[in-house]
């Protein structure tokens, strides 16, 4: 179906370029794209143009195609995906919260071709059906206030702190953010993935304190709003530190979650082909290392090698903690429910 | 021929009625009683037998009635002063009151922000006038959202009424006060009396969109401020429930409706008693 309005000579010149393509990587995959589109969808803002620079710019420049991020959270990607399954206009997908999982339990995506250096990928970062593959990693931690709290925090344990009290804020649990910190206070106060209550027990302490629910807040809230402490990554920390504001990221003792950024396929996306090399590119290593360089996300891909300085400041993807996603995806829909009425109330 | 042209001319909007609103609103309906197995009033029992769900149904009237009451409150002497001031700067400022409404919700949204979060405007002239004696946060709160919402909608409301007062003859209060009325009782016994219709209009205007409100809501409340339209879009979106999202969306159109019918019926019924007395 995804294939009948290729023509011909395109088609032929896709194989006679996968063919090739283990002699002379790069060079044969030359403007087999020509005259393609490409529709991703984004994150938006700041990271979006960061990813087209870094990825699709050059993608586009080597293949011929031309490609469009379309921005959109994640969750609305996804019910995009839902909305649009059968007739995607939406050839791939990134996703940063888990939510490439779903997609292939509901039969959304389809396995990728084409994407070739799939094979560098540790296998706890890919799906084993070749569904979604992770290209990038943010690593979770504790943004503080430097200005205000002279010595870094070292715990989740630390937003109980009376000190800070009036100061702290964290992300609503509709925010990926939200569900892991309400995960990683659960393992601060003995609990896990499987054992939720220690964590809502220290999360109502805090209940009080500012709740916010999107990352374009975090300006204004270390600015205007007077917060020293919350729970967030080290890509919006440089932004912050970027514009200018007083802020630094400390790695807690329990570890810092990874959150996967994942790249797929929707079924039947009309141009499955070029996806799967634009997300062969993704995987490449100057890619990530353009993406370490500018927005801080740590490089999936374990051929990445950063340069020294870059890599005082990018956390290894060996480093990171991997919360068990499956079990969070699980039990994800019955925390929110519990959280409306005990936290956000 | 004549016999049609009722029919012909309002056809092209029920037409348009019937395809973008009547048939997604049946969609959503159907929807939200079906399951696998058929026919299933679930999803409204899992709404009307959880007192949290009320709770969030109750706070979503309380911000239309309060966004109502304020853009009333301020609209209607704002709109009365700008229908008989003779100034030409009357219609230039009228202009300046749909301000808000050019501006996006996001934008707006942001600007309020600035002014709202404890270290903002609005918390340190507080501070500063003496009446607050610690930081006060507006962000994220009710009233936050109440605020801003009166803010976007009372250019709605000035307009309204405006047009309404403009087309209330001055001749009409002459008469009242040469037959010895005092001013304000000739405002009120005749000029608000007329315009009970606009106002009427107005107010369920801007009831309707308060309640249906989601940008500000969500992006002014947070967390928080939990409204129907808050969750309805975290249902559809972020938990992917449709059946649930969709009973959301009926029963606060439901809701609407019964309110706006009472509120016109409440209004119009007075005029008419006291019209007879």
């Amino acid at each position: 179906m995804g294939i009948s309005h290729i023509n011909r000579r395109q088609a032929m010149a896709a194989l006679a370029a996968s063919a090739t393509f283990p002699l002379l990587p790069g060079a044969a995959q030359a403007q087999s794209f020509a005259g393609r589109k490409l529709v991703s969808s984004g994150f938006g803002g700041s990271t979006m143009d960061i990813i087209q620079a870094a990825v699709f710019t050059p993608f586009d420049k080597e293949s011929g195609a031309s490609t469009t991020q379309v921005p959109m959270q994640s969750a609305a990607a996804l019910a995009r995906m839902k909305a649009e399954a059968g007739n995607p206009q939406i050839d791939m997908f990134q996703f940063s919260g888990g939510q490439e999982a779903f997609a292939k339990s509901e039969g959304l995506s389809q396995p990728m071709a084409g994407v070739s250096r799939m094979a560098q990928i540790p296998a706890a970062l890919k799906d084993p059906d070749g569904h979604w593959v992770t290209w990038a990693v943010i690593a979770e931690g504790i943004v503080y206030n430097k200005d205000k709290i002279k010595t870094p925090p070292t715990s989740y344990k630390d937003f109980l702190k009376p000190e800070y009290k009036g100061h702290i804020a964290f992300p609503a649990i509709t925010n990926g953010y939200g569900v892991d910190f309400l995960v990683m206070l659960a393992k601060a106060f003995g609990g896990s993935e499987d054992n939720i209550e220690p964590g809502f027990e220290a999360m109502k302490k805090i209940k009080g304190e500012t709740i916010f629910k999107a990352a374009s807040d975090l300006p204004t809230l270390f600015g205007q709003g007077d917060i020293w402490i919350m729970p967030y990554d080290t890509g919006n920390t440089f932004k912050l530190q970027q514009a200018g504001l007083p802020v630094a990221f400390a790695t807690p003792q329990e570890g810092s979650p990874a959150v996967n950024i994942t790249a797929c396929v929707a079924k039947g996306a009309k141009n499955a082909d070029v996806a799967g090399a634009a997300i062969d590119m993704m995987l490449k290593p100057e890619a990530q290392i353009e993406i370490a360089r500018r927005m801080r996300w740590t490089a999936s891909n374990p051929e990445t090698k950063l340069p020294a300085d870059l890599a005082a400041e990018v956390p290894a993807v060996d480093k990171l903690a991997q919360l068990d996603r499956d079990k969070i995806n699980a039990k994800r829909a019955s925390w929110i429910e519990r959280w409306n009425r005990e936290i956000a109330r | 021929m004549a016999r049609f042209a009722p029919v012909l001319l309002f056809a092209p909007c029920a037409f348009a009625y019937a395809v973008f609103f009547i048939w997604p609103q049946a969609s959503l309906l159907a929807m939200s009683a079906t399951e696998k197995a058929g026919f299933t009033l679930a999803q409204y029992e899992r709404f009307f037998v959880d007192s949290y769900y009320w709770e969030m149904l109750g706070r979503t009237l309380w911000l239309g009635f309060a966004v109502t009451a304020i853009t009333l409150l301020l609209g209607v002497p704002t709109a009365y002063l700008l229908a008989r001031s003779q100034s030409r700067w009357a219609s230039f400022l009228l202009l300046l009151t749909t301000f808000p409404l050019l501006v996006s919700a996001v934008v707006r949204s942001f600007g309020w922000m600035v002014l709202f979060f404890r270290d903002g405007l609005l918390s340190r002239t507080l501070l500063a006038l003496g009446i607050v004696n610690h930081p006060v946060q507006t962000m994220y709160t009710m009233t936050g959202v109440i605020i801003a919402l009166a803010q976007v909608l009372l250019p709605l409301m000035i307009l309204t009424l405006h047009g309404v007062f403009k087309s209330i003859d001055r001749d009409l209060e002459y008469a009242a006060m040469s037959l010895g009325a005092r001013p304000s009782v000739a405002l009120g016994l005749v000029t608000f009396r007329l315009a009970s219709g606009g106002i009427v209009a107005g107010s369920l205007l801007v009831f309707s969109l308060a309640i249906s409100a989601f940008a500000t809501p969500s992006l002014v409340g947070g967390a928080r401020a939990n409204v129907m339209a808050t969750a309805i879009y975290e249902q559809a979106v972020e938990l992917l429930d449709w059946p649930f999202a969709a009973a959301l969306a009926t029963i606060l159109l439901v809701v609407v409706l019964a309110v706006s019918l009472a509120y016109g019926a409440l209004l119009e019924g007075r005029a008419d008693k006291e019209a007879s007395r």
